[in-house]
């Protein structure tokens, strides 16, 4: 590769890693309150709502977040309105990644031992209370490095959104092979720049395992 | 014990029954306790003592029969909740807070339920640590501290909020036997302030020593009751003696 041709494509493809960080920011954010939600409406919400909740993370997990994508971007316009393609990306990937960091949670309440409950119920907590002030700061620990995990599953999938146009790390790739061909170095650049960003969080979950594996 | 026990029973049991699925587990109890007594109560595994002790705590709801706890019907689901924060209670594992030092799980419930100032819960916390011995380690987390230590930070958290009776389930079985001592001091303490308490214990020195009626339970049912005294020495019931020869001759 030429390094004219190197310097060119790295300027677009950081371009497009600047859509991947600010996608995979917002992704985080909408994914992990969703999660959290359905987490705390499977486990303590009313029978109609935590069936709910339960629907929902099983009809994610059952699909592909490509569909999730296709049925955002092109069925809002389906019904007459009109959807910022990055705004359908940052919907989907929550909407799908939600389903999978709710189960993270959910696995991080259940593992809070019965006695914390039963304890802070003496004490006259409300539940409520319990939730946030006993049972959820204990389930930080247990859950960080899944969640860490997921976060980084999320990360990747953002390039499935180059299928419906937006021009992220992947799509840049996709243009630039498009235009010059050598699709080899081009996309080997562009797994080395999705490396960066998710090897030092993997490394951190690694680190954290072993910590925890000692404590 | 010397405390004068007061004439209107604080608890209230009356034909209480219990089921766990097709088990049963209680058959129409019948119990009083009086303000500042100390009652113990003793019998195998399954016999259904914890049980009593957490519908008297209103962590179990009784299928039939009246439960009076402090004035409240905890018989009625709509007002069970008002013994919340009335009580207190000490668990076998303890239950403290990991994520918290010790004054940190003494604080918590006073601040969040009782609504006090940070200052005055602090005050309040370091009293209790203070009285069961453990002032210097209010800034410890229960990983830090032996299972004694974290057994008498339970106990502090539970008497901070100034409740009216104490239940203790099995308290010392998960303690290291010469761990025990130092918990069964604090409450002996306890007792001896005039504490109204329910014990339910596998240390039949504490129930000999500390109690003023033991209960002894067998399948369900109250099987004997009487001082210690009557219960160890001149024990009646065929069942009684069985128990008392097992878990005292090994």
């Amino acid at each position: 590769m030429s390094t004219e041709l190197l310097t060119t494509s790295l300027s677009i493809l950081l371009h497009g890693l600047v859509a991947t960080l600010l996608l995979s920011a917002a992704s985080i954010v909408g994914g992990t309150l969703i999660g959290l939600l359905a987490a705390v409406l499977r486990s303590f919400g009313p029978w109609g709502s935590a069936r709910v909740a339960k629907l929902y993370t099983e009809l994610f997990r059952g699909t592909p977040v490509l569909i999730t994508l296709m049925f955002i971007y092109f069925g809002v316009s389906y019904f007459g309105y009109a959807i910022d393609v990055f705004a359908a990306g940052v919907v989907g990937l929550s909407v799908y990644q939600g389903a999978y960091i709710a189960e993270v949670f959910r696995s991080g309440i259940e593992a809070v031992p019965e006695g914390q409950w039963e304890v802070s119920q003496i004490l006259g907590l409300g539940k409520t209370q319990t939730f946030f002030s006993v049972v959820l700061p204990q389930t930080g620990k247990i859950v960080l490095p899944p969640l860490i995990g997921q976060y980084l599953s999320l990360i990747k999938d953002t390039s499935i959104v180059s299928m419906i146009g937006l021009s992220e790390l992947m799509h840049g790739g996709q243009a630039i092979v498009d235009r010059v061909g050598k699709p080899v170095e081009i996309y080997g650049l562009v797994a080395v720049l999705y490396f960066v960003v998710c090897f030092p969080l993997s490394q951190w979950v690694r680190h954290h395992d072993r910590r925890s594996l000692l404590s | 014990m010397t405390t004068s026990i007061g004439s209107k029973p604080v608890i209230n049991l009356n034909g209480v029954s219990k089921s766990f699925g097709a088990t049963k587990v209680l058959k129409e109890i019948n119990l009083e306790v009086r303000p500042g007594e100390v009652l113990v109560l003793i019998g195998a595994s399954g016999s259904g003592k914890s049980t009593v002790l957490r519908i008297m705590a209103g962590l179990e709801t009784a299928d039939s029969g009246e439960v009076w706890v402090n004035d409240v019907p905890l018989h009625d689901v709509r007002r069970a909740k008002e013994i919340r924060g009335h009580v207190g209670m000490v668990f076998q594992q303890f239950n403290l807070f990991p994520h918290k030092t010790a004054l940190g799980n003494v604080t918590l419930a006073l601040i969040k339920a009782r609504k006090m100032s940070a200052v005055d819960a602090r005050k309040r916390a370091m009293d209790v640590l203070d009285r069961v011995g453990l002032a210097d380690r209010a800034e410890h987390y229960p990983s830090q501290l032996s299972g004694g230590q974290q057994q008498r930070v339970a106990i502090a958290r539970a008497l901070a909020v100034e409740p009216g009776i104490m239940f203790f389930d099995e308290a010392t079985s998960a303690l290291d036997p010469e761990l025990v001592g130092e918990v069964t001091e604090v409450m002996r303490g306890l007792a001896r302030d005039g504490m109204t308490m329910v014990v339910v214990t596998h240390e039949m020195g504490f129930a000999r020593k500390t109690a003023d009626r033991v209960v002894f339970m067998d399948k369900g049912v109250i099987a004997e009751q009487g001082v210690p005294e009557e219960i160890f020495v001149t024990p009646q019931n065929e069942r009684t003696k069985q128990f008392l020869h097992r878990v005292l001759d090994h």
